[in-house]
């Protein structure tokens, strides 16, 4: 599903965070991407969505080379990323607006994105917070409506970044209820081994700009 | 997002004293703007191209600053010599070309180019807050400078957080179009810009007051003027002066 | 939505740059320092906020959003667009330090306008009220600032009445995109955050 080879990146400001990075996840796999803070994961997740470019090396997805913006189109269709900070992700008034702002964007009819906002609150256990000022709701509140964002579009891989950091238990229970039994294919960066040791089936770390082990685990 | 192009260097104009700058750029810019006819304006240009030389600035940067100045001054190409009262040089059908408005175009550009190479070469080679700090010593009023000063330094964080909002509008999505979805969603990002940029205000400020602020800033005195710089001083003052005598006359 | 360097005439130069002593110099007045923040703040946000373009049939333009900044800051809209177009002058040579005060009046005073015609009516009207006032400023600020930029033309010479209708009349369906936007976004904003629309009292 996603092919990385000999892949380099570095920051504006010099900062090499890739030289040489192979990566690669089938369908069905739920990776665990684990690291100290800086050996970019972050950036991995935002170089597969397109939204950085590598300088060298090459990216496929869905079996082909993506290597422009309009390459990315196909891509951002297909995989949902939950961001680090749901603050940099939800930017509408209203939870309702800001799930249907995905499926608008696919092209859906009024008729069937209203379903597919109320679909996906069902799902996420978030009926009643339709109406409700996104921007006003608490942070685990704000969590689970990033993810509902991003579940809208009903994604084939999620890549999710951090999805339980800070948050509180019954708040981490829930999302982790929603990914095993909603999610077939993801990738995970978390701090928490519990996280990955309950929700990974392999498990990726990364440390400077490289993979460095690679290991199945329980899942 | 790198905002400052031409502040690098070490030219005799990168080291000169932020009050000197303005004290000689004003004057030196306001009299050419209001400059008439062809020998004066090109006077000015030619100082402006002699103090580019000594900033030593990159040409290919210039130029592209100097095309953006240059389209609405090419608009007035196609207007003004045709509607500008004076001696017909050619007309072509109703519209006739006269030589005063051809004249008068051709001024006006000299005039914007002079202005627009003096200002960066003059105040583009210093960093905007060494710049903010000398109009504090200019009697520029302190809140307005202030402003400046916190307007500034936050435009760099909140084009990050555009950045991101931005990119959270690409990864689901969103492509514009000439549509209400479009302008809502844009609308939506900068009602979300302002909310946020309203709410660090705040956190400034509490900051701010738990430092001590009291309602004044102080201000740490450390320009010092130099040999160089009372050289400039006189050469531009008098440069600026003789070309208004001879304006005068 | 600025004019050039060396374009217009010393009378015009002057009056603009009287003009918009004045109106800073009110806006500094209600501009106590705790707020300088804030309003400082909500600049950066408006300036990065012009930096976004906005898809127009074949074309795109970019907001101006002078409306919407009357609306939110009232007066101290003067000192807030000043520096806004002292820092573009600045770093980009967009329009100029000579024209500064043109420049300024020009799009600060329809700013004022748009305050005090739908200041009240945004915070109390309801949703359909605050929409249509909302627009209404927001296409005033753009149609307001575009009037006055071709006045500072025409009274710099009459040569100028052919670029200065050109200029007019191209931003009309740009009042239509900032209506549109200043709208959804005062709706927004009353809906998130009511509080920033009371900034300019």
């Amino acid at each position: 599903m996603i092919e990385i080879k000999d892949l380099y990146f570095e920051y504006p400001n010099g900062k090499q965070v890739f030289s040489g990075l192979d990566f690669s996840m089938k369908k069905g796999e739920k990776v665990g991407l684990i690291g100290p803070n800086g050996a970019g994961k972050t950036t991995l997740f935002h170089l597969i969505m397109g939204l950085l470019r590598p300088s060298k090396g090459e990216i496929r997805v869905f079996g082909k080379p993506r290597k422009d913006e309009k390459d990315f189109h196909e891509v951002r269709r297909r995989i949902g990323l939950l961001f680090q900070d749901s603050d940099d992700q939800l930017f509408c008034p209203t939870v309702e607006e800001d799930i249907a702002f995905g499926p608008l964007n696919l092209g859906m009819d009024n008729r069937e994105v209203q379903e597919r906002v109320h679909e996906t609150c069902k799902l996420l256990g978030l009926n009643g917070l339709e109406k409700r000022v996104t921007y006003r709701l608490s942070g685990g509140e704000k969590r689970l409506v990033a993810l509902a964002t991003v579940f809208a579009m009903r994604p084939e891989c999620y890549l999710l970044d951090e999805p339980t950091t800070g948050l509180d238990m019954e708040t981490t229970e829930r999302i982790k209820g929603f990914l095993l039994e909603h999610a077939e294919t993801y990738i995970i960066i978390s701090h928490d081994p519990e996280i990955i040791e309950e929700l990974c089936n392999r498990v990726y770390r990364l440390d400077d700009g490289k993979v460095v082990n690679n290991r199945f685990c329980s899942g | 997002m790198h905002l400052e192009e031409f502040a690098e260097g070490s030219s005799l104009l990168h080291r000169l004293d932020p009050r000197v700058k303005f004290i000689t750029l004003m004057p030196f810019i306001l009299l050419v703007a209001v400059l008439k006819g062809i020998e004066l304006p090109l006077a000015g240009l030619m100082v402006s191209l002699v103090l580019v030389s000594i900033a030593r600035l990159p040409l290919k940067k210039l130029m592209n600053r100097l095309l953006v100045v240059n389209t609405f001054v090419l608009l007035l190409w196609f207007f003004i010599p045709f509607s500008y009262p004076g001696r017909q040089l050619l007309s072509i059908g109703p519209l006739s070309l006269s030589q005063e408005g051809l004249l008068y175009v051709l001024s006006i550009t000299i005039k914007t180019n002079a202005i627009v190479l003096a200002t960066i070469a003059v105040l583009g080679t210093s960093e905007i807050f060494y710049l903010t700090h000398a109009l504090l010593h200019l009697r520029i009023p302190e809140k307005l400078v202030y402003l400046f000063f916190f307007f500034y330094r936050y435009i760099s964080v909140l084009h990050e957080e555009y950045t991101r909002l931005r990119r959270a509008m690409a990864i689901r999505c969103f492509h514009p179009k000439s549509n209400m979805h479009t302008y809502r969603s844009y609308a939506y990002l900068v009602g979300m810009l302002l909310v946020r940029s309203y709410e660090r205000s705040q956190r400034i400020y509490q900051a701010m007051l738990c430092r001590g602020f009291q309602g004044r800033f102080p201000l740490v005195r450390h320009f010092r003027m130099t040999g160089k710089d009372i050289l400039f001083l006189a050469v531009m003052i008098s440069i600026t002066i003789a070309m208004a005598i001879i304006a005068r006359w | 939505m600025h004019i050039s360097e060396g374009i217009l005439s010393t009378p015009v130069l002057t009056a603009g740059a009287a003009l918009a002593m004045g109106g800073v110099a009110l806006g500094l007045k209600r501009m106590d320092y705790e707020k300088i923040p804030e309003v400082a703040v909500l600049s950066s946000a408006f300036f990065v906020a012009s930096l976004i373009h906005v898809p127009l049939g074949p074309t795109s333009v970019h907001l101006v959003l002078n409306g919407l900044v009357g609306v939110l800051l009232g007066w101290m809209a003067f000192p807030s667009i000043l520096v806004a177009l002292a820092l573009q002058a600045l770093l980009f040579q967009f329009g100029g330090f000579t024209v500064l005060g043109v420049n300024t009046f020009n799009m600060a005073a329809p700013a004022v306008a748009s305050y005090y015609l739908f200041n009240l009516l945004v915070r109390r009207g309801n949703r359909a009220v605050t929409a249509v006032a909302a627009f209404l400023s927001g296409a005033l600020g753009v149609g307001g600032g575009a009037f006055l930029i071709a006045l500072s033309l025409v009274t710099t010479g009459e040569e100028f009445l052919s670029v200065a209708r050109l200029v007019f009349l191209a931003h009309l369906p740009v009042m239509l995109i900032e209506g549109i936007i200043t709208s959804f976004c005062v709706l927004f904003l009353k809906k998130v955050k009511p509080e920033i629309l009371e900034v300019g009292m």
